[in-house]
């Protein structure tokens, strides 16, 4: 049935190519539609409850997409010639399209309430330029004697101040930042450094480098991988359609993912890296095999057919698990993840669809005599492989007790080591360390009070709740509570305000910096506070109907570790002191989020491991017809995954998304090298039981081919390690290294136990197992 | 009658080419205009008392009530004027006071004061553009700005809500939010029916609509009016009702003492 798809394309070659190519052709033109998404919060669905809280808290509070701009002077800010400039900066960032004047925040456009002998004085932080050294010491003082100010308008030290920009349109970020450093590029002098942080940016600046990745590195990939089958083959004719294969299956998946309207994530960005080296396994099988066979059939067809006759089983098999591997990341309940996934398994079947088409009809489209003048190169070249593997063989066999006691070690170890695993991720990681925003979110996390927001909302049943003085006095008592937290730099909160009104209504006196106890003063304190700023400044922090409100918890680290910390803190805090009656409390906030995606990933992809791991094994039992040879054909993706996940336990590395997605990946594709080591093993040992030359001959060709295969991928995904994105660096190195384990494990562990199981399949076994057991080609060696 | 905001001016390309430039029918300058349209719209009468019902609305179309009694008092000669609010609600906030003592040549005295813990305190702002009691009005939008400190130039005529109107526009000599309003005076009226501000980059920031104009004691009364920012989306709608001018309230209505005992016969507060 499915075989016929193959006779078709070898009976009728040039229709196949040209479908094939046509159908590529559309699915590319779906390429211009390509939409990025970078946007943090797609890491949860969308109706996931902590996004909608997330996204309700964003609307009651009206918190807008802002670009936060640092200006640092080492010499310090607060001096009257650098005051000038920085006014300047301010002046032109408000002349900027897209900015959203009245709510910069600024020492010239916020307004700072002190008082004096009884005088209320309402003005700007910096209402006229300084003209003296101590004019610009007083702004400094006036702004570090403020809660509300300090440590958000200027570092403590004066060595820096912040200008906070909200802009209209996200998709504006990146033009306005290049304006802004434009701006300060001719307004500052070289001394005076600008920093750029802010979600928008990062996520405008992520998406930027995601496309350069992606035009360069899935490039480079397809030349390494190019390169690899030349240097196995030889022969640029008989490699292209394979690298065909690579490419068409890229822009299939690709295509239909464009096409069906889903978003490039960064996840979905690595497609064709992973794609490519996957494409190809099955192809270098084909032309392995052919190669072999070729010189002693002398004709394409009949040599083709008899490659395709013998592999189709273990192709369609080695493909179906690896998709399953990937397919099984539905289970992670993290859309991105899931679209991964899901395009990635397509691709794959689309890839064996591929190689079971355009392969043959392309070999038919060479001439006969090509082959002939070139096939002799070819069974020379053994090199390397040949000397070292049958040796191996040999000892892992006679040292098979030994092999088992090491495995049983290191897999203890693994466990070990995947107990020590710490879960953690923090988005601003994934760009390379000395990564400008790195940069500027370490500077600015210096200097300021934090810019990982996260937010603590307050919600009381009626209209008028948070100004009852014990929830506004709870409010107050949760920010000392999370301040005390290291992660945490600043907290604010309608409370602060309230306390501040307190002190400056009483001449700045610190002692008077509290919460009333009654309920119309504290009302009245609010209004004053209304009435002697602008209308926006309340909204950040309670709602018109003061039935909600907000705590800023800014945190000067992001990673979910300090998250879930200071969740905690808060968490034992308001379990030991009752919250006022009928308020409630939850975490919101874009550190929150990630957080809790994080959580769910660490389930998600337990669930997706184990959800793959049985699948898989159910198609091995199917494939082997033995529960035995099942369990054991599981034996190197479960120690690939047991001592890379030890390693990362052990050596300390945070366990976060691109690691986790690894897992799903080993599944699939570990798997690979037993299917094709107890296949070709049994096989033999069903022409001949001897268990020894059986091992010997599994070192030889069938060796060759497991090693050359897992070269291929290795190599294939080390062009990953060139990007800027962590991400992508992390996957290249570790997948490599899962591979590195796996292949080590098939032929180390494999040898051993197939010589215990040989010995029973000796006794049961008189060759029913499935048709592939009888392929011939053991017989002609 | 009610005036619902039109799109712009429409032109009136025949009747500009008759003017003069920079003069109206009336051989007015465009100060002089602007000047006309001051006096109406905040100095009616010898004095004013008004319940005013004000409305702040977020983007998000939730609003925030407050309800005061609002008394003005002018002191001729020149433009110095008096005022005094009176908060009754929100509730928590009744009896708070609030004075402003506006002078032409420097910057206002203003005063408020706190019922709960019977405290006055003496405000100094040096910006007359900042907000009124949180709204989208600025001071100088409740008290007028001085027609000296701006360029005023007439352009052509236009109608809003079916009335004619002179089109002024006007820049501010000094640097403030905006650098450019342009102003719809109703020509019978004298009212501004209508004023658009526009910063440095162009951009409408604010616009200003009398939507409700009535004729109360002689004078024609802006009694419904909304500031709109156009870049937050943050609006406010003044409503006046109760108004009556020549009310004959005294100086001593705005003193320190009717800051903590206000003045009941005219304030309704109890």
């Amino acid at each position: 049935m499915a075989f016929n798809v193959v006779s078709y394309s070898m009976d009728r070659p040039r229709s196949t190519v040209l479908l094939l190519v046509l159908i590529t052709l559309g699915l590319g033109l779906q390429f211009p539609r390509i939409h990025i998404d970078t946007d943090p919060e797609n890491m949860l669905e969308s109706h996931q409850p902590d996004r909608e809280t997330y996204r309700r808290a964003k609307k009651d509070f009206g918190i807008r997409d802002m670009l936060v701009v640092g200006i640092v002077d080492e010499r310090g800010v607060f001096r009257p010639e650098t005051l000038i400039r920085v006014k300047k900066v301010i002046d032109r960032i408000l002349e900027i399209p897209g900015v959203i004047t009245d709510d910069v925040i600024s020492l010239t456009t916020t307004n700072n309430v002190t008082s004096a002998g009884g005088m209320l004085q309402i003005r700007r932080v910096m209402d006229s330029l300084p003209a003296t050294q101590t004019e610009a010491d007083a702004i400094q003082q006036a702004i570090n004697a403020n809660p509300l100010l300090e440590e958000k308008l200027s570092s403590r030290d004066g060595k820096g101040i912040a200008i906070y920009v909200p802009i209209s349109q996200k998709d504006q970020a990146h033009r306005i930042g290049a304006a802004i450093e434009s701006i300060a590029h001719t307004e500052l002098q070289p001394q005076q450094k600008l920093y750029l942080a802010g979600l928008p940016i990062a996520e405008d600046t992520f998406g930027v480098e995601m496309f350069l990745q992606m035009a360069l590195v899935a490039p480079l990939t397809g030349f390494a991988i190019l390169a690899l089958l030349w240097i196995l083959f030889r022969k640029l004719t008989y490699i292209l359609p394979a690298m065909g294969v690579a490419l068409f299956s890229v822009v299939w998946s690709q295509g239909l993912l464009i096409g069906l309207g889903f978003t490039v994530h960064i996840m979905s960005s690595m497609i064709p890296v992973f794609l490519m080296p996957i494409a190809v396994l099955d192809a270098v099988h084909i032309l392995s095999e052919f190669y072999d066979r070729y010189p002693r059939m002398g004709d394409k067809y009949a040599t083709m057919k008899q490659t395709m006759e013998v592999l189709f089983r273990p192709m369609l098999y080695t493909s179906l698990t690896t998709a399953v591997g990937f397919a099984s990341l539905v289970f992670a309940p993290i859309p991105p993840v899931q679209v991964f996934g899901v395009f990635i398994a397509f691709g794959i079947m689309a890839a064996w669809l591929l190689t079971i088409t355009l392969i043959p009809a392309w070999t038919m489209l060479i001439r006969e005599e090509q082959f002939a003048k070139s096939f002799g190169k070819l069974r020379e070249n053994r090199g390397l492989l040949a000397a070292i593997l049958p040796p191996f063989g040999r000892l892992v066999l006679q040292r098979r007790g030994t092999v088992m006691l090491c495995a049983g070690l290191l897999f203890g170890l693994g466990i070990y080591g995947v107990t020590l695993i710490k879960v953690n991720d923090n988005p601003v990681n994934w760009f390379a360390k000395n990564h400008r925003l790195r940069i500027a979110d370490r500077e600015m996390n210096r200097l300021f009070g934090g810019t990982y927001m996260a937010y603590l909302l307050v919600e009381g049943k009626r209209k008028g709740d948070i100004k009852r003085p014990e929830v506004m006095r709870y409010l107050w008592q949760l920010q000392q509570v999370a301040t005390r937290d290291p992660a945490v730099g600043r907290t604010s909160s309608v409370a602060d305000i309230v306390a501040q009104v307190g002190s400056v209504l009483h001449d700045s006196d610190p002692k008077r910096r509290q919460i009333p106890r009654d309920a119309a003063e504290l009302s009245q304190y609010l209004m004053l506070f209304q009435m002697s700023g602008e209308p926006g400044d309340l909204a950040n922090f309670v709602d018109y109907d003061y039935r909600l409100a907000n705590i800023w918890v800014q945190m000067k680290r992001g990673d979910n570790r300090e998250m879930t910390r200071v969740e905690r803190v808060v968490g034992d805090y308001t379990r030991r002191h009752p919250l006022p009656s009928g308020v409630t409390v939850r975490w919101s906030g874009l550190t929150y989020i990630n957080m809790v995606w994080q959580h769910l990933m660490v389930i998600g992809m337990r669930n997706s491991v184990l959800g793959g791991a049985l699948v898989v094994f159910v198609l091995m039992i199917i494939l082997f017809r033995s529960i035995v040879i099942g369990f054991v054909s599981m034996l190197p993706l479960s120690f690939a995954i047991v001592l890379s996940y030890g390693l990362v336990g052990l050596v300390g590395r945070d366990y976060d998304m691109p690691i986790a997605v690894c897992s799903s990946l080993a599944i699939g594709l570990a798997v690979d090298f037993a299917i094709h080591f107890l296949q070709r093993y049994r096989a033999q040992l069903s022409v001949n039981p001897d268990r020894v030359a059986a091992n010997d001959y599994m070192f030889s060709e069938p060796g060759r081919a497991i090693t050359r295969n897992a070269l291929v991928v290795i190599l294939g995904f080390l062009p990953l390690l060139i990007s800027n994105l962590t991400p992508y660096k992390t996957v290249g190195l570790f997948f490599a290294l899962l591979m590195t384990i796996s292949v080590i494990v098939t032929l180390a562990m494999l040898p051993g136990i197939a010589w215990y199981m040989g010995h029973r399949q000796a006794r049961s076994n008189n060759g029913q197992g499935p048709p592939s057991d009888k392929e011939p080609e053991g017989v002609e060696r | 009658m009610k005036i619902r905001p039109r799109c712009g001016c429409r032109m009136l390309p025949v009747l500009a080419l008759c003017l003069a430039p920079g003069m109206a029918a009336g051989g007015q300058s465009a100060k002089d205009i602007v000047r006309q349209s001051l006096q109406a719209l905040y100095y009616p009468g010898k004095d004013m008392r008004v319940r005013v019902n004000m409305k702040l609305v977020n983007s998000a179309g939730k609003s925030r009530l407050r309800e005061m009694t609002l008394l003005r008092k002018n002191i001729p000669p020149g433009g110095d004027q008096r005022f005094f609010v009176y908060f009754h609600t929100p509730a928590d906030v009744k009896g708070m006071t609030f004075m402003v003592w506006k002078y032409l040549d420097k910057q206002d005295d203003r005063w408020i004061y706190i019922p709960a813990i019977h405290l006055v305190r003496r405000i100094a702002a040096s910006d007359k553009r900042s907000s009124f009691i949180g709204s989208d009005f600025t001071y100088e939008d409740l008290s007028g700005r001085d027609p000296d400190d701006e360029d005023h130039r007439l352009m052509p005529e236009g109608v809003v809500s079916g009335r004619a109107c002179h089109v002024v526009e006007s820049h501010p000599h000094t640097k403030v939010d905006y650098v450019r309003r342009v102003s719809w005076i109703d020509k019978t009226w004298w009212l501004p029916l209508k004023e658009e501000y526009f910063d440095a980059r162009g951009v409408k920031v604010r616009v200003f609509t009398a939507d409700k104009v009535q004729r109360i004691g002689g004078h024609w009364t802006v009694t419904r009016r909304t500031m709109r920012n156009e870049q937050t989306g943050h609006h406010t709608e003044v409503v006046f009702t109760k108004v009556a001018y020549d009310v004959g309230f005294t100086l001593e209505v705005f003193t320190e003492q009717s800051l903590r005992r206000p003045p009941s016969q005219w304030t309704d507060s109890q």
